[in-house]
């Protein structure tokens, strides 16, 4: 039994990966900022995801399931070549003390590069690819309210309207 | 959603989709699938279990070889049939994969092994091609071929020796050969270390080759192995063959004598092919259990 779930969790996965394989790209390509590299990325994700299909419990995560794995594949990898463009956490709120707005008046060309990555992919996730709050929180492996508080931030940042966007914050 | 945040999501979609990505998604599926099947479910762990414990005490004991050649048997007719075939024939993509059977082995244990792997290999075979089909149909055709099937190297009343090959045309060709060979009489699956007393044959067996390539490399200019004094013309780059495996592919003539096989690549450039060597028995007496098989 557990033999046939796992082949039915494969045919799924081939088809969801082929048909959303350009959303991946584009994640990975966010982070590493470079076309092979990302292609890599995208590589050792599905690799490594077919390697443990098989604890993959319910076909209904796979989505989050498998931007867990680029995310965290991409990450690895930008720390494996030491390009890691954005620092940790602690230093960033060393750097950064309790001011919100000391970023630039970004222009819109370059808005979402010049986000820190903590920001950018939790407005990645849940805007562009349609991930609830609750999942980007376990894909980022942060808790929910943090990812609240760095979504409201990120928005702030960019320079946009909260009201516009509380709805949906809400709503995930 | 808020303009600006449009205007953010269009850039982020605009980066541009290089082309290999279907074949680096396709490729790394592939990849994928196939190291899934060789971490095999656990009932399957069992049957291959069994199947090697069996192989395994073939393999120890030179003693039991010998207590088996002293049952008598009544001659069994053992001979090699075509147990199936696959054949696809269309434009740009062929296969043809015989598999082979043995039949009218007694000893049933034996003949299943043998038959067993022989089928599941050629399915694999079978299967591996129409995924590699349907991939290249995808991506707007292209070349694909394989051509799998076996030969008997020898035949006689004692020894049956098989060599089953596989040579895959896609991109540039491989070739591989794989051999089986069976003592008819006692009904036993003959492997390389049971015909030696211990493991000093890898060592005479290596040497001997070496210097069989270097006698050929030196009278033949159109031949090139990759050793030292081999007649590669960059020694530094190539890498060199120092020894045989264990269980190097080998089977034994109609006469006889051990030949040892390398797969195309193993052991020399492409264009040699699968390539052979000859023992000559006086190298190996006095590693060898007995002249039973090989003298």
């Amino acid at each position: 039994m557990k033999t046939r779930n796992a082949f039915q969790h494969e045919e799924t996965f081939v088809q969801f990966i082929r048909e959303q394989k350009e959303r991946f790209y584009l994640l990975a390509y966010n982070y590493t900022k470079n076309e092979q590299d990302a292609l890599d990325v995208v590589q050792d994700s599905i690799q490594k995801a077919m390697l443990s299909l098989d604890r993959l419990e319910n076909v209904e995560y796979m989505k989050s399931w498998f931007y867990k794995i680029v995310v965290r594949t991409s990450i690895d990898f930008l720390r494996k070549h030491k390009r890691l463009h954005v620092t940790d956490d602690d230093t960033l709120q060393y750097l950064t003390p309790a001011q919100e707005d000391v970023y630039e008046d970004v222009d819109l060309e370059h808005a979402l590069d010049e986000l820190p990555q903590m920001y950018r992919e939790v407005v990645i996730l849940h805007y562009f690819e349609d991930l609830k709050l609750a999942d980007v929180a376990n894909i980022l492996n942060i808790k929910l309210s943090t990812a609240k508080t760095r979504l409201y931030k990120a928005l702030k940042l960019l320079k946009i309207q909260l009201q516009d966007v509380k709805g949906e914050t809400t709503h995930g | 959603m808020d303009e600006k945040l449009e205007e953010i999501e269009k850039q982020y979609n605009e980066v541009p989709i290089p082309k290999e990505l279907d074949f680096v998604v396709e490729n790394a599926l592939e990849q994928g699938k196939k190291k899934r099947k060789n971490r095999a479910p656990l009932w399957l762990l069992g049957s291959a279990a069994a199947a090697m414990l069996f192989t395994a005490s073939l393999n120890v004991s030179p003693a039991m070889a010998q207590t088996l050649s002293e049952i008598p048997v009544v001659g069994s007719i053992v001979k090699v049939l075509t147990w199936t075939e696959y054949e696809v024939k269309e434009d740009t993509y062929d296969a043809d994969i015989k598999v082979p059977s043995i039949e009218n082995l007694e000893n049933k244990d034996l003949a299943n092994t043998l038959n067993e792997k022989y089928r599941s290999e050629g399915k694999a075979l079978y299967d591996d091609f129409i995924s590699e089909v349907d991939y290249v149909k995808e991506n707007g055709g292209g070349h694909v071929g394989i051509d799998s099937g076996y030969e008997i190297k020898t035949d006689t009343d004692q020894i049956l020796s098989i060599g089953r090959y596989t040579a895959n045309t896609v991109g540039s060709s491989s070739t591989v050969m794989q051999y089986d060979t069976i003592d008819k009489q006692n009904e036993i699956l003959i492997t390389l270390p049971m015909l030696f007393k211990d493991d000093s044959y890898i060592k005479t067996i290596s040497e001997n080759i070496i210097e069989q390539m270097r006698e050929q490399a030196a009278s033949d200019p159109d031949k090139t192995y990759w050793v030292k004094g081999g007649g590669h013309p960059d020694e530094e780059v190539i890498d060199e063959f120092t020894t045989i495996k264990a269980n190097q592919q080998f089977y034994i003539s109609d006469k006889g004598k051990l030949v040892i096989s390398f797969d195309k690549y193993e052991v020399a450039q492409g264009y040699m092919g699968i390539v052979e060597f000859e023992i000559p028995t006086d190298v190996l007496k006095n590693d060898l259990v007995s002249s039973k098989y090989i003298h």
